[in-house]
């Protein structure tokens, strides 16, 4: 199945092709893929992140399906 | 002592204080119901430092009716680089000074106060009944925290957080994005004050008054950033 997968600021050098960049890159992914294994697939650092699944925040648990636009944001400190 | 090098007596000068001022913004410029809708609407800011504070003096003068104060900490002298406090207010919780230097604006503002830190048990109870949030916290891991929480059970609410805002850096670079659905993202989205950058009055108070337009244009029904 082919998702959208969408990495900003510093999480978008850990796309495939290493060009970083926010804009989509689409994924061929198995069927049952959740986002936990897009997570480990792509070697995302363990800091704080949000995660939107068609522009809806989604848990990491969640199994992706055909079509999906997964988007994942890292807040930075300062406040 | 020369007479000519001390500072003038304007005591005498200042006029008259009337008892109510009106602080919004004029009916001439802005449709009477959308006034009151902003004098309806209850934002609560999560966090009131460097952003916090000046987001709140923002809506307080853009005419919103109520504001939910929540910070845990007490003045600090290091803070009054860049936040809403005054010297004679270091030691003073944050959410207590906040609130006198608001109702000097705007003696009719309704605050709520809270003197805790916003933690995943007690934040959907503080936040209830508001018609937005503001994010204004300065842990990256408390952000998500908040950005979690609320996405995940109250995702109809307008969500305004702040990423990336320490540093040199362009105030050019501070843009708002509307990343999901009612989620608006200030910031650069990369400067981190754990990467070692000063946190300047001009860059945070940019990324504040963004932040406090996205709440007035949601609030007025503007939906893009």
């Amino acid at each position: 199945m082919k998702v959208d997968v969408v990495l900003f600021a510093h999480f978008s050098g850990f796309q495939p092709d290493g060009k970083g960049g926010r804009h989509a890159r689409t994924f061929d992914l198995d069927e049952g893929t959740t986002i936990a294994d897009v997570i480990a697939m792509l070697g995302l650092p363990d800091e704080p992140r949000v995660i939107f699944v068609n522009s809806r925040h989604a848990p990491e648990e969640r199994v992706l399906v055909e079509g999906d636009r997964l988007a994942i944001f890292p807040p930075v400190a300062g406040g | 002592m020369d007479d000519t090098n001390r500072a003038p007596d304007l005591t005498d000068l200042r006029p008259h204080r009337p008892e109510h001022v009106e602080v919004e913004v004029p009916e001439t410029t802005l449709d009477p119901a959308l006034r009151a809708r902003l004098r309806t609407c209850t934002v609560a800011i999560i966090g009131c430092g460097g952003l916090g504070s000046n987001v709140a003096e923002m809506l307080v003068r853009s005419g919103i009716g109520r504001l939910t104060l929540v910070d845990f900490d007490t003045v600090d002298e290091r803070n009054l680089n860049r936040q809403f406090f005054f010297r004679d207010q270091i030691g003073a919780p944050k959410v207590v000074a906040l609130a006198e230097n608001l109702q000097r604006i705007r003696s009719d503002v309704r605050l709520d106060l809270v003197a805790e830190r916003a933690t995943h048990d007690n934040l959907l109870g503080i936040v209830r009944g508001a018609c937005a949030i503001v994010e204004a916290v300065d842990d990256a891991d408390v952000k998500a925290m908040i950005l979690n929480t609320c996405l995940t059970e109250l995702p109809d609410m307008p969500l305004v957080t702040a990423s990336g805002l320490a540093g040199y850096g362009s105030t050019n670079a501070i843009v708002t994005e509307r990343m999901a659905e009612n989620l608006y993202v200030v910031g650069d989205l990369t400067s981190d004050v754990r990467d070692g950058h000063p946190l300047f009055a001009s860059r945070v108070m940019a990324a504040a008054a963004a932040q406090a337009h996205a709440v007035v244009r949601v609030l007025l029904g503007y939906l893009e950033p």
